[in-house]
């Protein structure tokens, strides 16, 4: 397994200052976890790049691949309502075979969950990673910002009938499903329809819990047994969706081209804003909203220190980078690619409720591996 | 390991299979040993030394490089292809032991035909419970590359040692990846394939591991044994065709078409292939050429093996000479 060399202890004093400014709780969590917490929340993706470990029960468990997730279980454990987390220690990863990047490294990062002004918070957030990352001695750092609530704020702003709109708005994360709902909208062809054939129609036609009497009534006739835990009413429920999502399946070409634009937006933070801005679209208010909490954001970062001509957004940025569901980044150095980003982090509000918190407070975090920072390591 | 180790099924349809393809290829295996049975012989090769194990074991033998052949299924050799370091090698597809590797959904969820409706359905699933769909499997990594490829995150993979379809019938999992060739057990547990569910069209493959010791004895061995039941499928799938040989240039322009590219023609016959025999011969009559006469050729043996060449290739040892 390939280790990581040592960081000089006074580089690593310098990327942890800002951490240490920044307040908060040392985290202190168990290198062995167990697996379920990070597939459930993380999904298969998730599986390959664990290490995983077996107990003498036969419990799965793996090594802390890293350090948010259990932060946001450590917070909810709190009970507290607000809490902030500092914490620092190796986490593990299998790397990707004929890569060469260490599987066992070290994390210094932060998680805030906090109410208040998130714009402010996010930008803090990234000012503190940027502060660690240039600590460790290089000078080609870039901080490459992207926000996924921005593509969803686009989607609401095109007007879009509901099932469309979340179908359109969950292909963000697949490029290809994305590129497919778009080549849809421009071709010729009727969509194809897979409404669920003739009785799907009829018990669309229905109301909801005659559908689903006269779904079981089906079953018993046919010898179905149901099995799979959805019920009969959920059933019915999304065939009455798929019939009124049939009767609007895609996107208006000019609606797709909306999109395509957007997604090909990438240049310093203000010009890319602006051309986001200019977009052709139906109800400009939301988009204008979350335009408008950038504005706040790169305001807040040129305060804190981040220089602005290392900054880019790039509208199409971490779109299958997990849990990330509002602004996000990461820092890259040019000499160690895209693919070995020094810092990293972003907005992740619907995780603490997926983990059985409640949603009042906000979730906002930051990582950096001073592996990679500090300019003496490789890669 | 200088002489070459061959491992085919133990038990089973499978075993039965292979017994009868080897034993079509002149090549009957023959236990010896104690009663035991878990070494063999094929007559006509005694220097091959045949092991009998499971179809997953010949899969992960081949895998490690224990055995340098191994006649098993596709769908499990699939499963431990891993990203880096020298691959089983497919050799030869033989017929037999077909099945499909699909993903299958309750037959009670009307509204669910494609892996899009999975993906919607994961989706929802996730949103309401906070919990993923889960797919009981022992396939992890071909189902894990399909979902990837259509693009669906929203699950877990539930791993499944055996009657995986009885999942979830036993609330274990909402959805099953496993092996069907006639589709009734899915039927009787209440599951039906997607439309687009099918993940992999598998059947028996004799294949080989780069990864074994392989020596020049060993690759000999291979060689003559894949020699043989290439030259066997061959001999089935060809037929020869004789005529008198005063009428052989009328009989040569009539069958321009037949004649496979390369062919070195025989005096006064040809091989054509099964398929095409009816149409040969009639062409041959329609040209006025008779008695025509037909035998099936029990092998048709050519110089070189494409597959053991490929395999020569792979492990470095040194090509043989093509033929001019």
């Amino acid at each position: 397994m390939k280790l990581e060399g040592a960081v000089p202890s006074r580089v690593l004093d310098t990327i942890r200052a800002p951490f240490l400014a920044a307040g908060g709780a040392r985290l202190e969590a168990p290198i062995v976890q167990p697996l379920s917490l990070f597939l459930d929340l993380a999904g298969e993706a998730m599986r390959e790049r664990l290490f995983i470990v077996q107990s003498p029960t036969g419990e799965e468990a793996c090594l802390r691949p890293d350090f948010t997730i259990l932060a946001a279980k450590a917070h909810l454990e709190s009970g507290a309502a607000t809490g902030r987390y500092r914490y620092e220690g190796h986490a593990f990863r299998v790397a990707p075979p004929g890569s060469g990047r260490a599987e066992e490294f070290l994390q210094i990062g932060l998680e805030a969950f906090e109410a208040g002004d998130a714009a402010q918070a996010d930008a803090s957030m990234a000012a503190i990673a940027w502060q660690a990352a240039v600590a460790g001695g290089r000078e080609d750092l870039t901080l490459l910002l992207g926000d996924v609530g921005l593509f969803s704020a686009l989607i609401d702003s095109l007007g879009l009938a509901p099932a469309l709109a979340a179908r359109i708005r969950r292909s963000f994360a697949s490029p290809r499903r994305l590129r497919a709902e778009i080549a849809s909208a421009r071709s010729e062809e009727a969509p194809r329809s897979s409404d669920g054939g003739r009785l799907a129609s009829l018990l669309a036609g229905l109301a909801e819990d005659e559908a689903a009497m006269v779904l079981s009534e089906i079953w018993s006739l046919a010898g179905i047994e149901p099995v799979g835990g959805r019920s009969a009413a959920s059933i019915a429920h999304r065939l009455a969706e798929k019939a009124a999502s049939a009767a609007a399946p895609r996107l208006t070409p000019e609606q797709a081209d909306a999109i395509s634009t957007y997604l090909a937006i990438a240049d310093a933070p203000r010009p890319a804003l602006e051309a986001v801005s200019r977009l052709p679209i139906a109800h400009p208010q939301a988009l204008a909203e979350a335009i408008g909490a950038w504005e706040r954001r790169l305001a807040a970062l040129e305060q804190l220190g981040a220089p602005s001509d290392r900054l880019r957004l790039s509208t199409a940025f971490g779109r299958a980078l997990g849990y990330y569901d509002g602004m996000l980044f990461e820092i890259r150095s040019e000499a160690l690619g895209a693919e070995a980003p020094v810092a990293a982090g972003g907005r992740y509000d619907s995780l603490p409720a997926r983990l059985g918190g409640g949603t009042t407070v906000g979730a906002v975090g930051c990582v950096v591996r001073p592996g990679r920072a500090w300019v003496g390591g490789a890669a | 390991m200088s002489g070459l180790i061959l491992a085919i099924p133990s038990k089973g349809r499978l075993k039965e299979q292979v017994d009868s393809w080897l034993a079509d290829c002149g090549l009957r295996p023959r236990t010896v040993g104690g009663a035991r049975g878990y070494l063999a012989e094929l007559e006509g090769l005694p220097e091959i030394q045949v092991r009998l194990a499971s179809a997953g074991d010949i899969a992960a033998s081949l895998a490690a490089g224990d055995i340098h052949l191994g006649v098993t299924g596709e769908d499990l050799l699939a499963e431990l292809r891993d990203a880096g370091g020298a691959e089983v090698m497919l050799l030869n597809a033989l017929g037999f032991g077909r099945a499909d590797l699909v993903v299958a959904a309750p037959r009670s969820w009307i509204d669910v035909q494609t892996m899009a409706d999975v993906d919607d359905i994961a989706h929802a699933y996730l949103a309401r419970t906070g919990r993923r769909l889960r797919v009981a499997t022992k396939y992890l990594v071909q189902a894990r590359a399909f979902f990837a490829r259509h693009g669906i995150a929203d699950y877990r993979l539930v791993e499944s040692g055996g009657a995986t379809e009885g999942a979830p019938a036993a609330g274990l999992a909402e959805l099953v990846i496993d092996i069907t060739s006639t589709g009734d057990t899915l039927a009787a547990n209440g599951l039906k394939v997607l439309d687009d569910g099918v993940i992999l069209r598998s059947q028996a493959h004799l294949a080989a591991s780069p990864r074994a010791a392989w020596s020049d004895a060993a690759m000999g061995a291979a060689r003559r044994l894949l020699g043989i039941v290439e030259a066997r499928a061959r001999g089935k799938a060809m037929a020869s065709l004789i005529w008198p040989a005063a009428q052989d240039s009328d009989a040569r322009a009539a069958l321009a078409p037949f004649a496979p590219p390369g062919d070195a023609p025989r005096a006064n016959g040809l091989l054509v292939r099964g398929a095409d025999l009816f149409a040969a011969t009639a062409a041959l009559a329609a040209k006025g050429v008779g008695p025509v006469s037909v035998t099936r050729p029990a092998y048709v043996f050519e110089a070189q093996s494409e597959a053991a060449e490929r395999l020569a290739a792979a492990v470095g040892l040194e090509p043989e000479p093509a033929k001019v």
